[in-house]
């Protein structure tokens, strides 16, 4: 058996000297695929004029690229971009997030339809401290050709809270990364060990003394620029949120975990009129516990200002459940006077030629980064939602029959929706009217001297009269019957009432916004992916609660679908269910 | 040789299972949370330039001893710990070793903690160059409560004696260290774990330490192995972690002497320096006392002492260490500037007078 010990040794030796383990060969050559994978996808953003820059990630096949506010700040709304294949693209800002340091672009191709190549993106809250991280980007603008640069590293935490740096820059439930980022990686992507999207980097912690490279850098989760993308895709200029609480920790000594405490509110905000109070315990918001102040910080950064969503607390031992609306947080921005060009001063350089195109695609309008794509994301919201059921200028009488069930009391209701035209002046309005078992209310928005009582008729709906009128106007007349605004208003949750007493998590359904504003009164319009029209909302005033009207058990008549139960909920009542036998809608213009 | 075919493809099956390595994209998430669920964040006192008043710590026993960084963070009667699962706690220092810069701490209140076993991890042999190694620390303060510590990884790059050149770099442990290629040294982050990607205790995360001359910073962690002989009045005592956690447990340690206090013992120069009021104090003379060799010297009040025997003095503690290592009838050259211009002045070291 000695030579068997022998040629043990041999291939001991043998092997020592050959090429690593297997394991190892095998874990470098699934690194070096999952890079050929992303590599055309990573851009090179040349901002001012290759003056400044950073990097960015296509994320479909249109040309939609991620970046980091701060790369595209103050560079105006075209760019240049670079990619792997080493052609230079022409691009436009599309939209902001300003706290949160993000921003979306659109590259051009140069053939026109031609597809970019892009990346998936991820689920960063499955992404795990001890997890590889990939960065990629153009850090110091080193490549000239656009090839990016790669670095490999570990995830060193998540869910990291990072307080504003002097600015409202504030990384909220950020990746923390020990992979190495450095000036010029920017808005470039984090990749998990399998290619797929988690973060855009953005922040290193280069402060200690002057030093460079501390071992810390930062990137956002992509699922907090997940909640945003509908609004970024719709060219705004978003803005986080507020619960309108100031939160602490409670300090007791002989109560070691801490508990979130409700330490004082502003009474003008919708966490106030549902009912959350100073001193109530904060237990879970958004479906995530709250155990720390740095964790509920976290919870509100990552959600646009506008969106609804649960919040537990506990006062007195009992749980209570509510559904929140977030505040803004950006001071609302006053309109801008226009400046002319000032004496004495060189005119501003025209911009180059090859931005011409890009040009093309931009329209400038307070509260957008880029006007356009709003006007584009509206359009086809509304193209589906026409797939859907096509009502335009259907404006005649609609006559709707049905009973109203409130707590189980049912009434028959009869509503009428219907043009009148003025004998004077020869115009035409339209005007709503309600039977409610021999009741009748009538609705004339534009009357002149209007009872404020009127508009919120019937009395406990919070207006519902008022919500049947904005959403027939809003199915027959389209943009042409909402004056003051019409606009995409960015990805929101709905929570559909019909039926579904569970908690409001499980009736969630993330929708399309479109917001309408006609005779003084706001309208918020929720539509699923594939064009139905989920449910509105309708705001009488700043700081009331708005009449919510929930459209379900649609049926199809005529290539319409029409809703046959309609939920009215106002504030925390629930006022009753239009159960709708019969619609009788005039015939084609 | 057709006979031993099978053999080979045998013996080499059998390497590959020997050899094997956790493949290198494992992910250490599992690893990261035993870790951290066995360390401890730490408030303390600070806050001032330059001195955080946060550190880290790792837990050495179930009922809540814990091993970090001697420092000045422990010098209060509010020590405060976060454990991992949000719950805050007030700890006191049980006892410290100057010599290995260490300390022991105690949580109070808690049992049943999980723990790393430093002494087991003692007697494993030494990590060598090229080890992967993991670094948790609560560097930047950024965790508090149950949010995990921030990890980082690494390789082992040498095991070596600190390069300590007085002046240059200041630390007080001069023994041997792991230097690892991990910036794992940031603020905050004395007293981690550094850790196997096993999750094995290797050893202790230091302090942050600058090269003066270069303005470059070295991450080094003191091995659980860690040992050092230091002066104990006339005789020389062997110091080693392991003995520090299981006597510092048993609350039967006795630190060495502090350093400080041999290092007294130099020559006698009769030079009053200007009080040692913040970190770097700049090394001005306030008097000279009569008689002394400084006072025959020529030198001054407001000199300021650039060099000694051509070695940079930063501060006023280094020139404390750097006389401390004199002997009487020494002759030492200082460079001092006076106004606008640079002064040679010789000192004769003399015994110390005796005091009256």
């Amino acid at each position: 058996m000695r030579w068997m010990a022998a040629l043990i040794a041999v291939c001991w030796c043998s092997d020592i000297g050959a090429a690593p383990p297997s394991l190892v060969r095998d874990a470098e050559a699934k690194r070096i695929a999952v890079v050929e994978k992303v590599r055309p996808a990573v851009v090179a953003v040349f901002a001012n004029g290759g003056q400044g820059g950073g990097s960015g990630v296509l994320i479909d096949a249109e040309g939609f690229a991620l970046t980091n506010f701060h790369v595209v700040q103050g560079a105006g709304p075209t760019m240049q971009c670079g990619l792997a294949d080493g052609i230079l693209y022409d691009a436009v800002l599309v939209g902001l997030d300003r706290v949160g340091d993000v921003a979306l672009i659109k590259l051009l191709p140069k053939e026109k339809g031609k597809p970019f190549p892009f990346v998936a993106l991820g689920d960063s809250d499955k992404v795990r401290a001890g997890d590889w991280s990939i960065a990629m980007g153009n850090p110091f603008l080193v490549a000239t050709d656009f090839t990016p640069t790669v670095t490999f590293g570990m995830v060193s935490g998540v869910h990291r809270y990072q307080y504003p740096a002097g600015t409202l820059l504030e990384y909220t439930d950020c990746i923390q990364i020990d992979t190495s980022i450095n000036p010029g990686n920017s808005g470039g992507p984090l990749f998990n060990d399998e290619g797929l999207l988690i973060g855009i980097n953005g922040r290193g912690s280069f402060e200690k003394r002057g030093r460079v490279n501390s071992g810390v850098g930062y990137a956002i989760s992509i699922n907090q620029i997940k909640n945003f993308l509908g609004h970024l895709y719709a060219g705004i200029d978003t803005d986080h949120a507020t619960l309108g609480a100031v939160v602490r920790t409670s300090e007791s000594e002989d109560d070691p975990t801490p508990r979130i405490l409700v330490q004082g509110m502003i009474e003008d905000c919708d966490a106030y009129r549902r009912g959350l109070n100073p001193d109530d315990e904060l237990i879970e918001f958004a479906g995530r516990p709250v155990t720390s102040v740095n964790q509920y910080k976290n919870v509100l950064g990552i959600y646009p200002k506008g969106w609804r969503l649960p919040l537990t607390y506990r006062r007195n031992n009992t749980k209570t459940e509510i559904l929140v609306r977030l505040e803004g947080l950006l001071p609302k921005e006053e309109a801008q006077p226009t400046r002319g060009p000032r004496p004495g001063r060189p005119e501003r350089p025209q911009p180059s030629k090859r931005s011409d195109e890009a040009m093309k695609l931009y329209k400038a309008k307070t509260g957008y980064a880029n006007y356009h794509f709003n006007v584009v994301a509206r359009d086809a919201m509304l193209g589906r939602a026409q797939a859907q059921g096509d009502f335009a200028g259907l404006t005649g009488p609609w006559v709707i029959e049905g009973e109203l069930d409130r707590k189980g009391q049912r009434q028959p209701f009869k509503l009428t929706i219907a043009e009148q035209t003025d004998a004077e002046s020869k115009s035409t309005k339209t005007v709503a009217t309600i039977d409610l078992a021999g009741v009748i209310f009538t609705l004339d928005p534009l009357k002149a001297n209007i009872d404020p009582r009127e508009l919120r008729d019937p009395p406990g709906s919070g207006g519902l009269l008022m919500a049947l009128y904005q959403w027939h106007r809003l199915l027959t007349l389209g943009a042409k019957g909402f004056e003051a605004e019409f606009c995409h208003g960015g990805t929101e949750p709905f929570y559909p009432t019909e039926g579904k007493p569970g908690r409001p998590a499980d009736r969630r359904i993330d929708a399309g916004v479109l917001i309408t504003e006609h005779a003084a009164v706001r309208g918020k319009w929720f539509h699923a992916a594939d064009g139905r029209l989920l449910g509105g909302e309708v705001w009488l005033a700043r700081g009331e609660d708005p009449c919510e009207i929930s459209l379900g058990d649609l049926k199809e008549s005529a290539g319409r679908k029409l809703p046959h139960r309609i939920d009215v909920t106002h504030g925390d009542a629930h006022y009753g269910t239009l159960i709708v036998r019969s619609f009788q809608l005039p015939k084609k213009p | 040789m057709s006979l031993m075919h099978p053999f080979h493809r045998l013996a080499l099956m059998l390497l590959c299972i020997a050899a094997a390595p956790a493949p290198a994209q494992d992910r250490y998430s599992a690893v990261a949370q035993v870790t951290n669920s066995k360390m401890v964040k730490l408030f303390g006192s600070g806050g001032f330039r330059g001195v955080v008043a946060y550190g880290t710590g790792v837990i050495v026993s179930p009922d809540g001893h814990v091993l970090t960084a001697a420092g000045s963070l422990l010098d209060t009667p509010e020590l405060r710990v976060h454990l991992s699962d949000g719950r805050r706690c007030n700890a006191k220092l049980v006892v410290l070793e100057p010599a290995l810069d260490v300390a022991l701490i105690k949580i109070e209140g808690v049992d049943d903690l999980p723990y790393f076993d430093v002494v087991a991890a003692a007697s494993k042999p030494l990590a060598g160059p090229g080890t992967w190694i993991l670094g948790f620390t609560n560097c930047f303060e950024i965790a508090t409560r149950d949010e995990a510590m921030s990890v980082q990884r690494g390789v082992i790059q040498a095991y070596a004696r600190l390069p300590l050149q007085r002046g240059v770099f200041e630390a007080p442990y001069t023994g041997e260290v792991y230097v690892l290629d991990a910036v794992t040294n940031n603020p905050g982050a004395a007293g981690g774990a550094l850790v196997s990607r096993a999750g094995d205790f290797l050893g202790l995360i230091g302090k942050e330490l600058r090269n003066a001359s270069s303005d470059t910073w070295i991450n080094y962690a003191l091995p659980a192995q860690a040992r050092i002989e230091t002066r104990d009045g006339d005789k020389t005592r062997m110091v080693t972690l392991a003995e520090f956690v299981t006597l510092g447990i048993q609350g039967k340690y006795k630190p060495s002497a502090r350093p400080e206090k041999s290092a007294g013992d130099g020559g006698y120069h009769g030079i009053v320096l200007v009080p040692n009021v913040v970190e770097r104090t700049p090394p001005y003379v306030e008097e000279t006392l009569p008689g002394s060799p400084a006072a025959r010297a020529g030198l001054r009040p407001d000199d300021l002492i650039v060099y000694v025997d051509g070695e940079p003095v930063i501060s006023v503690a280094a020139f404390r260490v750097i006389m401390g290592r004199t002997h009487a009838g020494q002759v030492v050259k200082l460079e001092v500037r006076r106004g606008e211009r640079m002064e040679s002045i010789e000192l004769k070291l003399a015994d110390r007078p005796a005091s009256k």
